[in-house]
């Protein structure tokens, strides 16, 4: 989830060159809520700040469906609200090599619960 | 005292004496209770010298510090009377000062003893009088003593028969009394502005203080904090006081003071307190132990003062500061993507970076214009015509634009600015504004959609443009940008063609009026 184009078009590239089929790119609160109710997400990559709104919602519920997520930021973390600081965060500009990585990890993660 | 057993009249003499002197210091301790200046009482002692001697006038002057030089404390009122008479106008105010010690007193002074002088003129140390004083024809002076030190003298002048001694013995046992009278006099005044200053300087300062004692109990507070919360010294005596402590701040705020008190230190805390007409403010609350000679506590010292106004101020700044980290990164990111694009459609080095120039150019100006207007907003006959500058086009027959001014948020700005950008660098290249005798129309106007938002509707023409082949470098960039992040990022419906003629593209891009962090 990310509100500015070229990022989000560089990281649908970057995922789907390694083989994860991507939904979205989506820069909208509303449009993120709906995907996530309507179909199967295993991982989700989400800006905080989308212009107009954050992405806090869509993060609570994300937390509430137990589906593994991380912040790709331009944020650092003390400007999060208390209940989601412990979600894993990567700075922007962002390195495709951590990206990658990271949504293995998460993957992983979930393999274990 | 001696007494001068010659006789039962000598007796007799010296009890009236010692009656008059007793009277005397009794009337000067009376009068001292109520005079407002030391220079008034002095007045009042010298009156009462006069009448048990019955001399015409006197005067009482004190020793400087370095102790060459003597300030009168006072003149009596005879005196003074007998002044007005020769010199209308000398008054109270303009006692002298910084005599010398010469003259018959500067005897008094020099040989710390006192002096009778009756036949003064023709007495060795006569100076004469000053100009305006009245002859002087028989003087009386007894040295001033404090805690055993000379500290300065008390003349008197013209008892009609001259002094005797038992005038000197009265006048001697007149002057411990005057001097403690006088000096008990001006450590009160001195004290009395100290506390004036003191209220009024803790009134002046503006915050609000308050005293416990050693345990935290016995609140009590200046006038302010009642002004404040209308809570009355009984409600705020005890923890009273922590009602008009925010219910959110208000258990973290008890358990820090009671911390202090317990283990001593001092305190520092921020906390909102309700005023009188129920609003909340942010204070900063502190204080701090007074220790006695064993170091332990006696009483608690506080201060509250009012930080609200800082502490949004704070708030905001922290607001700002993550915004801008926010912003910086992303606009990074952006860049990076920018130049991976430009590099990816390949072409000799030059040209990619020409390309790339070009577009980190746009962006900054952009980023610039929006900064500059106090509220953000670029008006969009401006920004196409910045675009257009930059490409080296100005006003010409080829160029044609019109529509209404139309103020553009920032993010519209950011957007319409880099298509513009692009349409304008491939029409100079290879379009319109290259072509002779080919021409570009630009037109736009606003509209209200269905569901009350006002959009902007922006159309590029170009014509007499031979149709040749666009390089596809040029057109990736630009033709991605225009079709897919506008969409995309701004919620633009958009259309781009590349037809006979030249390159007509069309964008509809609604103007939100955009949140503000800042």
């Amino acid at each position: 989830m990310e509100d500015e184009y070229f990022i989000a078009s560089d990281l649908k590239r970057v995922l789907q060159a390694e083989g994860v089929e991507v939904v979205g790119p989506v820069g909208r609160l509303a449009d993120a809520l709906a995907i996530i109710e309507r179909e199967r997400v295993d991982v989700a990559l989400l800006d905080v700040n989308l212009g107009s709104a954050m992405s806090f919602p869509v993060a609570e519920r994300l937390q509430a469906l137990g589906v593994p997520f991380l912040f790709l930021t331009g944020y650092d973390a003390w400007t999060l609200p208390e209940p989601l600081r412990n979600v894993p965060l990567l700075a922007k500009p962002f390195d495709s090599d951590a990206v990658i990585a990271a949504v293995h990890a998460l993957c992983g993660m979930e393999e274990v619960r | 005292m001696t007494l001068e057993l010659h006789d039962e009249s000598d007796l007799l003499a010296t009890l009236a004496r010692k009656n008059a002197v007793l009277q005397a210091i009794n009337r000067i301790f009376h009068e001292a209770l109520g005079a407002t200046s030391e220079e008034a009482l002095g007045r009042l002692c010298l009156a009462v010298a006069e009448d048990v001697t019955g001399a015409e006038f006197s005067f009482m002057a004190e020793m400087t510090p370095t102790g060459d030089k003597l300030h009168d404390l006072a003149i009596s009122d005879r005196a003074w009377a007998v002044f007005h008479r020769m010199w209308p106008g000398l008054g109270p105010e303009t006692l002298p000062t910084h005599l010398d010690l010469h003259g018959l007193y500067g005897r008094v002074i020099h040989d710390d003893a006192s002096l009778i002088a009756n036949d003064a003129p023709r007495h060795p140390d006569a100076i004469g009088t000053p100009h305006g004083h009245p002859p002087l024809a028989s003087f009386l002076g007894v040295p001033l003593h404090r805690q055993g030190r000379l500290v300065g003298v008390i003349g008197l002048g013209n008892r009609p028969g001259g002094f005797r001694e038992i005038d000197r013995l009265a006048v001697e046992e007149l002057a411990p009394a005057i001097v403690q009278a006088l000096y008990s006099k001006r450590a009160e005044l001195a004290l009395r502005e100290s506390e004036e200053m003191r209220r009024v300087s803790i009134e002046l300062v503006p915050a609000i203080l308050w005293r416990t004692d050693g345990a935290g109990h016995n609140k009590m507070s200046n006038s302010q904090w009642a002004e404040l919360t209308g809570q009355s010294e009984d409600e705020i005596a005890a923890w009273g006081w922590l009602d008009a402590v925010h219910p959110d701040d208000r258990a973290g705020a008890e358990q820090a003071f009671r911390r202090s008190y317990s283990n001593g230190e001092p305190l520092e805390r921020q906390m909102r307190i309700r005023g009188r007409e129920g609003a909340y403010r942010w204070f900063l609350m502190r204080q701090a132990p007074m220790r006695d000679a064993e170091s332990s506590v006696t009483h608690w010292f506080g201060a509250a003062t009012d930080v609200h106004d800082l502490h949004l101020l704070e708030e905001r700044q922290r607001r700002l500061v993550a915004e801008l980290q926010h912003r910086v990164r992303n606009i990074l990111t952006v860049v990076r993507s920018v130049f991976a694009r430009t590099a990816d459609t390949g072409g000799a080095l030059e040209d990619v970076a020409d390309h790339f120039r070009g577009r980190l150019d746009a962006l900054a100006r952009t980023q610039a214009i929006v900064t500059q207007t106090a509220s953000g907003h670029v008006d969009l006959e401006n920004l196409i015509r910045d675009e257009l500058l930059s490409v080296g086009v100005a006003d010409g027959e080829a160029l044609s634009l019109s529509g209404p001014d139309v103020p553009l948020p920032p993010r519209a700005a950011e957007a319409i600015g880099l298509a513009v950008h692009e349409l304008a660098i491939n029409a100079v290249k290879y379009g319109a504004l290259k072509v002779p005798g080919a021409a570009l129309e630009i037109v736009w106007s606003t509209d209200v959609a269905d569901d009350g938002t006002r959009g902007v509707h922006l159309t590029w023409a170009e014509r007499g443009v031979p149709v040749i082949a666009i390089s596809p470098n040029r057109q990736g960039f630009g033709t991605e940008l225009i079709c897919e992040a506008l969409p995309y990022q701004y919620g633009a419906q958009t259309q781009l063609a590349f037809a006979g003629g030249g390159v007509r593209c069309s964008i509809a891009m609604p103007l939100h009026e955009e949140g503000n962090t800042f």
